[in-house]
């Protein structure tokens, strides 16, 4: 278990997000303008459908060969110089990252966004040991200064107004500003690029690994992936396992759809691929190039039925489309990756305990499977898991004895006839107007959240039976 | 500490554990991508007009501004009057042989402080003093190794002579590049891309490639789109009609 659970319930954690107003209107305009970008950038891309199918038979064709790519990724980093690090855990993983930082007398580290160092909480662990971690995309300096997670997968501080950075900046930075996304942006240029000027290592994740060539490929807007991997004279890169592709040709591919399904970009500003240390007549990139590989849970999934998780990029598009996030925002899932994929990747990392409510936070609509570039069939996990959470008895005993009746019930159409006749004369107390709001007892989660219909004073089964004996007649 | 002969016996055990899977190949890498590559090479070059003609269009919508000059010495006039328009002082830019033609005189002479970066490797405390030039430098000027139409993109490969932070640290970077570079599409890119890492790379090529796709941008503030938050705030691309004669990746 890689990750602690939140202090309080999901329910609250919910319930907190929808009542907080500024989140819900911050929500409600990113979210929107997310899924307006992707869908101009798809429109003008008819050969994207195409594009995605392809980029999941790449990924599908990587995992029934991982080993082999992963060596081969291997053998060219180290062919170039660079060292390669094993991590089982996060524990693990952070312990290497801090020997390199040790032996390396590293006192502050730059980072740029990457949710893999985020997932193997990096940030505490170095400041802990006395190195101080700089997170530079704006939105992780953003969250960073307010002692925040990322609420977003790459828009991490999606939930901030520019008020609320303001006087963030106001009060930890000691600058007083306008709340102009302009005027703070350049603020944080000029915090940030004296870190950078500094810093003694560079961390950072990576989206590729390319097999074939032992490239790390990273992919920013703002260019602080670039002066990561170019300025401190030791660089560190975080990726998981899943991360390798075999070739610069499946590079353009997962290029092609990336940014589209991301921002709408058609390609992100800076797309870097790091061949390694720095090499003789350059005169900037790092002395010493590490790459630490992450199982964290992965690794089990190869055969289990969280496999299709490890095709995922990334992108965040199943978080903008999803009626359950664009309501509670990221915080409120309460673990690294929110959304629905982060439902299935907190499952992965910390096991199906973690996820005994959150695996109800959908609705099953299918919108994150419409919007995932490499279609990762996100429902059908969450069915499993909710199955998975029942079958072990994690669930609430009530929720698993009304569900164990229900299922009885719905197996046998008598016993169904007799308990809707049954129900109709115990629903008559509950029942205002035309609808069922509050029913006590087991039931009453259930209706906190939900109206109900009353059953029928007659059904369609009812109904059907006598249609059935005039038409005989 | 986890070996990597545990790492993989772990991914191999899980790997024999699957079943039924429908097998799936990924893509075809050429087999000789330099070959292909001098083919492809030859084909874009009777296109190069409308290739240029979708590069201006997309580099433009992405926030770039592109400029088209007939010779060498056009061209640093081009990259004088962006300085000039700018109110710039301090120049950095790749080494002359690396760009196909010398920025730092005709710049020294209108009174810029132009420099140019070595082409070879050099000491230490050098590269800190070159790297302090560049962070202090309002004005980058490099070349481009390749130009995609379809994403109006520029790549720049780093080197002896290619210092990363010129296209990186100004607030404002020019890149000069002719009708040799061009391609129309990511997919050729990636074929490039193919060649560039095929055998053994020249001595002078560095370990940092980069596709750059306008200015340095964010919207991570209330998703408003601000523009050089930690690149430049502008990129320039200046186009050579009459070809550069330099040394190619």
């Amino acid at each position: 278990m890689s990750e602690s659970e939140p202090a309080t319930p999901f329910r609250e954690r919910a319930g907190q997000a929808l009542r907080d107003s500024f989140l819900q209107e911050a929500l409600t305009i990113a979210t929107t303008k997310f899924i307006g970008l992707r869908r101009e950038a798809f429109d003008e891309f008819p050969e994207g459908e195409a594009l995605r199918d392809r980029a999941r038979e790449i990924k599908e064709a990587t995992l029934q060969r991982l080993d082999h790519y992963l060596d081969r990724l291997i053998d060219n980093v180290e062919r170039r110089g660079g060292h390669v690090h094993y991590a089982t855990t996060s524990e693990e993983a952070r312990g290497i990252v801090l020997d390199i930082a040790r032996r390396t007398g590293a006192r502050t580290a730059v980072k740029s966004k990457s949710m893999a160092t985020e997932e193997i909480h990096l940030n505490d662990a170095l400041e802990a040991a006395g190195v101080t971690p700089i997170e530079t995309d704006l939105g992780e300096y953003i969250i960073q200064l307010a002692h925040e997670r990322p609420s977003h997968i790459i828009a991490p501080a999606i939930h901030k107004t520019k008020g609320q950075v303001a006087e963030l900046f106001a009060r930890e930075l000691k600058r007083e500003t306008v709340a102009d996304p302009e005027v703070l942006t350049r603020i944080a240029r000029e915090e940030l690029r004296e870190k950078f000027l500094q810093a003694d290592l560079g961390i950072s994740g990576a989206n590729f690994g390319v097999a074939d060539t032992g490239t790390i490929v990273l992919v920013t807007n703002e260019g602080n992936g670039r002066m990561v991997t170019s300025l401190p004279r030791v660089h560190v890169a975080v990726m998981g396992v899943e991360k390798v592709i075999p070739s610069m040709t499946d590079l353009a591919v997962f290029l092609a759809i990336l940014a589209k399904s991301a921002t709408g970009q058609k390609l992100s500003v800076y797309t870097s691929l790091v061949d390694g240390p720095r090499r003789g007549g350059e005169l900037e990139g790092p002395e010493e190039f590490h790459l630490v590989l992450l199982d964290n849970g992965r690794i089990r999934q190869i055969a289990g039925p969280l496999r299709e998780a490890l095709s995922c990029l990334r992108c965040g598009a199943c978080l903008n489309v999803c009626p359950v996030y664009r309501q509670i925002g990221g915080h409120a899932y309460g673990y690294t990756y929110p959304g629905p994929i982060g439902i299935l990747l907190t499952a992965m990392l910390n096991g199906t305990e973690s996820v005994k409510d959150l695996a109800h936070a959908s609705s099953l609509c299918g919108a994150c499977l419409e919007a995932c570039p490499v279609r990762i069939d996100i429902p059908r996990m969450l069915i499993e898991l909710r199955k998975d959470v029942s079958e072990r008895r994690i669930a609430p005993w009530s929720e698993r004895v009304v569900f164990g009746a229900l299922g009885r019930l719905l197996q046998h159409p008598a016993l169904y006839r007799v308990a809707a006749r049954l129900a109709r004369l115990v629903q008559r107390p509950f029942v205002r107007g035309d609808v069922i709001r509050r029913v006590p007892l087991v039931f009453s989660d259930w209706t906190r959240t939900r109206d109900l219909p009353p059953i029928a004073a007659r059904t369609f089964q009812e109904r059907w039976a006598e249609l059935e004996r005039a038409g005989r007649r | 500490m986890t070996s990597r002969a545990e790492f993989f016996d772990r991914i191999r055990a899980e790997m024999g554990r699957t079943r039924e899977l429908a097998p799936m190949a990924p893509s075809v890498r050429p087999a000789r991508p330099r070959e292909r590559l001098d083919v492809l090479r030859r084909e874009l070059s009777e296109r190069w007009r409308e290739n240029l003609q979708r590069f201006q269009h997309e580099f433009e919508r992405v926030g770039g501004v592109f400029h088209r000059v007939p010779d060498v010495r056009e061209a640093s006039e081009a990259v004088a009057r962006i300085a000039s328009e700018r109110g710039v002082r301090r120049v950095v830019a790749w080494h002359a042989g690396a760009l196909g033609l010398d920025v730092v005189a005709p710049l020294t002479t209108r009174g810029f402080e132009a420099v140019a970066a070595p082409d070879a490797e050099v000491a230490g405390n050098e590269r800190e003093r070159r790297r302090a030039l560049a962070a202090a430098a309002d004005l980058g000027v490099t070349g481009a190794d390749l130009a995609v139409a379809e994403t109006g993109s520029l790549v720049v490969v780093s080197g002896a002579g290619r210092p990363r932070s010129a296209s990186l640290l100004p607030a404002c970077h020019v890149a000069v590049f002719d009708r040799e570079v061009l391609v129309e599409s990511l997919v050729q890119a990636g074929l490039v891309l193919e060649a560039w890492h095929d055998g053994t790379a020249p001595p002078w090529r560095g370990a940092s490639i980069n596709v750059i796709t306008g200015p340095s941008r964010t919207a991570d503030i209330e998703l408003t789109l601000t523009r050089g938050v930690h690149g430049p705030r502008e990129v320039h691309a200046v186009f050579v009609e009459q070809g550069l004669a330099l040394r190619r990746v």
